[in-house]
């Protein structure tokens, strides 16, 4: 295998890497600009990469298993907006309890049940994969992938361009100067986190239908964490934030490839490498902290 | 939306009273805020409403703009009385508010703070004309571009004003809009105002307790005390002596003419360990607790009990308005500044407080009192000024250094830098002096809890156990436990910030009491406070405190309610 093929298979399972991450990402960034800090984004990716395997097991159909996905994204997403946002229980707290619910939950459902595998269609894009290099990593990909193309510039827009945007933005930076705008805070944060839902629980379902075709225990294994990592060592940027996953993936990917490739390290060290270079890159970059001030902090009325 | 010219047409004939609210009145609880208030304002007029804390400006105006729901009265706009539910009704009767403390976002540019509470599709390039068009009609000058953080607060009130005349209100209010600009933002800001009322027949409600600003900047003034309005004039008809008489009230000169009569002794320092509530009298203090205040024909009480600093001995007498300059003053503040976030927040202060002398620190909230007290406390540092304690300058910037000094401080929130609320009683007692009570390292308990034992017996602290947390207790033992560990440290100085802020009446009767023990043992005491009963009973001098300076002290015997309302609005009396 030639060096141009080696670098090409590190880009193409890089890539696919990095996907749910990014999905997941976009979903984090906006549900933190609007003040939430969703630590249940791990429970929102691994429920939905166990849904999708059961209902495309159920029904024959991967792409409904990306529906019912993004379905149980939501209904997390309502239920951490719902406890948080409206009975005003700690969020932190809130996440850590479904992260373990979920986790508990699904590795329970696994045990007792078997799956058929099934996976999402690939898609060819004909001349454009012949590009070398990066023609086959870019353009042989399983379909979901290229909802990128639509999600990151969607989530962009809505919040630096809407009006919804600004308003999450609003209350993430100052809930009650928001309040006294006339803008529903918690509402806007409950609406956020359903966004957050369903673009982490579309990432989950796609690690599990679009990649691998079936679900094991603990299949995210920390990438709800390191999404969130991401979003804030991106400072709150959603370009610096996808760059961190892209790194992430990569950096996976070249776990995964190195032993191919005949260079044999310590496996222990090889599982941390991508976790600690994603760390150190983001670092580097982090500069100018844009931390919406109220991200974390519930809202009550009146109080000041 | 109709432009501000074709609304301005409309309303030129003011036949009616733009706004006219009959007999309001809200109550919170026992609390009458307002009480059967009428108001008239009419087109084209800028209406002061001059009060100070408390007085009901505030509730009033959150009736007017929906925030809080009226127990009973009219509201009318023209002729048609009005129901104003919520804010969005408020906004669709034409009623706009520029809030004290600013409503913007620092994190959004000017034209998207603007359009905040809109609804429908945003058109940046729409928004930023429409900014630009009313900056350019009134003369606020901005770049709709720039972020709001990077403002200054005249800059900030300028956007302010704009998102509210963007809505093209027919009755605009105004909070306070001063407090945070400097003279020449002030001046500006009025400026706008007159020709928004001039030009565009529009009323303005100007809500202040500055007296320069009303006499300055308005055409009538209605004052409000206690809720109720006490005085309605036209403004040229009356002078800023007189609206300070009504803002702050009759009740005061009596009490100073009492002090004045020295018909009002010292209460003889009672015994350590007598129940509170017992000689605790319900109500307002009773003028026999006024403490004297004609200084030189009074010799101070004996030393009492409470530790004797070494200043104390030299004291001849209670030094009162620079009477006494020999004597080396415990606590000297002197050029103290403060800036923070480009506002002065104290400018130039000094006071001298002398040993033994209460000196009464007074003014509306929100002044300086609160960075005074986080100054005094050690939690920020001037930018420039002094602190001086018996003579000796404190370095201000080493942690704990007012506290070596001799200087103990009850703070304004007793909850956040008073008590770690669930920490022990004990533990709470000897927070400042835990080397007293341990050795190699170790608390002692016993140790500990023979100090906290005597402290407790000694300020009357009721609690449970002295291992139950300071939240199980009220609020007022939990400020005798606070009392109790900075007096128990031997201070030379004690700063009292709002100490009975929130107490019942027994607890407010027993601080009093241990404040004027402290002061008669030789402390200099500097009672930070807004309630004018509370500093007319306790100090020999008041000091007033406006826009973070200090506009005058006087002796308490000669601080009438005109001279004080005055310092209070800002004006030099």
């Amino acid at each position: 295998m030639s060096a141009a093929d080696d670098i090409s298979t590190i880009l193409s399972s890089g890539i696919r890497l990095a996907v749910p991450l990014a999905l997941a990402a976009c979903g984090e960034y906006l549900a933190e600009r609007a003040g939430t800090m969703n630590i249940s984004l791990e429970a929102m990716m691994l429920g939905a990469a166990f849904g999708s395997v059961a209902t495309a097991s159920a029904t024959g159909s991967a792409t409904a298993g990306l529906v019912a996905g993004v379905l149980i994204g939501l209904v997390i997403g309502f239920v951490h907006g719902n406890l948080a946002h409206r009975l005003e229980i700690n969020t932190f707290v809130v996440g850590l309890v479904l992260n373990a619910l979920m986790l508990g939950l699904t590795s329970y459902l696994i045990t007792i049940s078997s799956f058929d595998s099934h996976q999402v269609a690939q898609v060819s894009v004909p001349w454009l994969r012949d590009i070398p290099l990066i023609g086959h990593p870019l353009f042989v990909e399983r379909w979901p992938v290229y909802l990128l193309i639509l999600v990151i510039p969607l989530t962009w827009w809505l919040v630096e361009r809407s009006r919804w945007g600004l308003e999450l933005r609003a209350v993430g930076e100052q809930p009650q100067a928001a309040d006294v705008t006339g803008i529903r805070v918690n509402l806007r944060r409950r609406q956020a986190l359903l966004w957050c839902g369903a673009l982490a629980g579309l990432g989950g379902a796609y690690l599990a239908v679009g990649e691998v075709g079936s679900f094991n225990q603990n299949m995210t294994a920390g990438r709800g964490y390191i999404v969130i990592a991401a979003v804030i060592f991106g400072a709150w940027r959603l370009g610096r934030t996808l760059l961190g996953c892209a790194l992430f993936g990569l950096a996976d990917a070249m776990r995964l490839a190195l032993p191919a490739l005949g260079l044999t390290l310590n496996s222990q060290l090889l599982v941390v490498a991508p976790y600690l270079l994603a760390l150190l890159a983001m670092l580097v970059f982090a500069t100018g902290n844009r931390e919406p001030k109220a991200l974390g902090q519930p809202f009550e009325r009146g109080s000041t | 939306m109709r432009t501000v010219d074709e609304r301005a047409r409309e309303l030129t004939p003011p036949s009616t009273p733009a706004l006219r609210l009959r007999g309001i009145s809200k109550r919170y609880g026992p609390v009458v805020a307002s009480d059967d208030v009428d108001l008239d304002v009419e087109h084209g007029e800028i209406h002061g409403l001059l009060g100070e804390n408390g007085a009901g400006k505030s509730t009033l105006m959150k009736i007017l703009l929906g925030l809080v729901q009226r127990d009973s009265g009219t509201i009318m706009r023209g002729d048609t009385p009005v129901d104003v539910h919520n804010p969005q009704a408020a906004v669709a009767l034409g009623i706009g508010m520029v809030h004290q403390h600013f409503s913007l976002i620092d994190a959004l540019t000017v034209w998207e703070n603007v359009i905040l509470g809109d609804t429908g599709r945003i058109d940046r390039a729409a928004a930023c004309r429409q900014v630009e068009e009313v900056s350019r009609r009134y003369g606020l000058p901005i770049d709709p571009a720039a972020r709001v953080d990077r403002l200054s607060a005249g800059e900030r009130q300028r956007v302010e004003l704009i998102k509210c005349l963007r809505r093209d209100p027919s009755v605009l209010i105004l909070d306070e809009p001063t407090s945070v600009l400097t003279q020449a933002e002030s001046a500006e800001l009025f400026t706008v105002l007159r020709h928004v009322v001039r030009a565009e027949n529009r009323a303005v409600i100007l809500i202040s307790h500055k007296l320069a600003e009303i006499t300055a900047a308005t055409d009538r003034v209605t004052v409000l005390r206690k809720g109720r309005v006490v005085f309605h004039s036209a403004t040229r008809d009356t002078t800023p002596p007189e609206l300070a008489r009504w803002m702050v009230g009759r009740d005061v000169s009596l009490r100073a003419e009492g002090a004045a009569l020295g018909m009002l002794p010292v209460d003889g320092a009672p015994p350590a360990g007598t129940a509170p509530a017992e000689t605790a009298s319900p109500g307002t203090p009773p003028s026999e607790d006024t403490p004297p205040t004609e200084p030189p024909a009074e010799p101070p009480a004996e030393p009492a009990a409470a530790p004797a600093p070494p200043a104390v001995a030299a004291a001849p007498g209670v030094p009162s308005g620079g009477a006494a300059t020999e004597i080396v003053p415990a606590l000297r503040l002197s050029g103290l500044t403060v800036t923070t976030d480009g506002v002065t927040v104290l400018s130039d202060l000094s006071l001298d407080v002398a040993p033994g002398e209460i000196v009464g620190l007074y003014g509306v909230e929100g002044n300086g009192q609160s960075t005074l007290g986080d100054l005094l406390s050690g939690l920020l540092l001037p930018a420039s000024g002094t602190v001086e304690l018996a003579g000796r300058p404190v370095e201000l910037e080493r942690p704990g250094a007012l506290h070596r000094a001799g200087l103990g401080i009850i703070p304004e929130d007793r909850h956040s830098s008073g008590v770690v609320l669930d920490m022990s009683v004990a533990e709470n007692l000897v927070m400042k002096s835990v080397g007293d009570v341990s050795g190699r390292g170790f608390v002692s308990r016993r140790k500990m809890h023979a100090v906290a034992r005597r402290l407790a017996a000694e300020f009357n602290i009721v609690a449970p156990s002295l291992d139950a947390p300071v939240r199980s207790l009220s609020g007022g033992n939990q400020q005798r436990v606070v009392l109790a560990r900075e007096l128990s440290a031997g201070p030379c100085v004690l700063v009292a910030a709002q100490p009975t802020h929130g107490l019942d009446v027994g607890a407010i009767e027993d601080m009093y009491r241990r404040l004027r023990e402290a002061a008669s043992g030789g402390v200099a005491v500097l009672l930070i406070s807004t309630e004018l009963e509370e500093v007319m009973a306790l100090a020999s001098r008041i000091a007033v405190i406006s826009s973070g300076r200090i506009t005058g002290v006087l002796p308490t015997a000669e601080a009438t309610a005109e001279r004080l309302g005055m310092l209070v609005g800002g004006v030099a009396a």
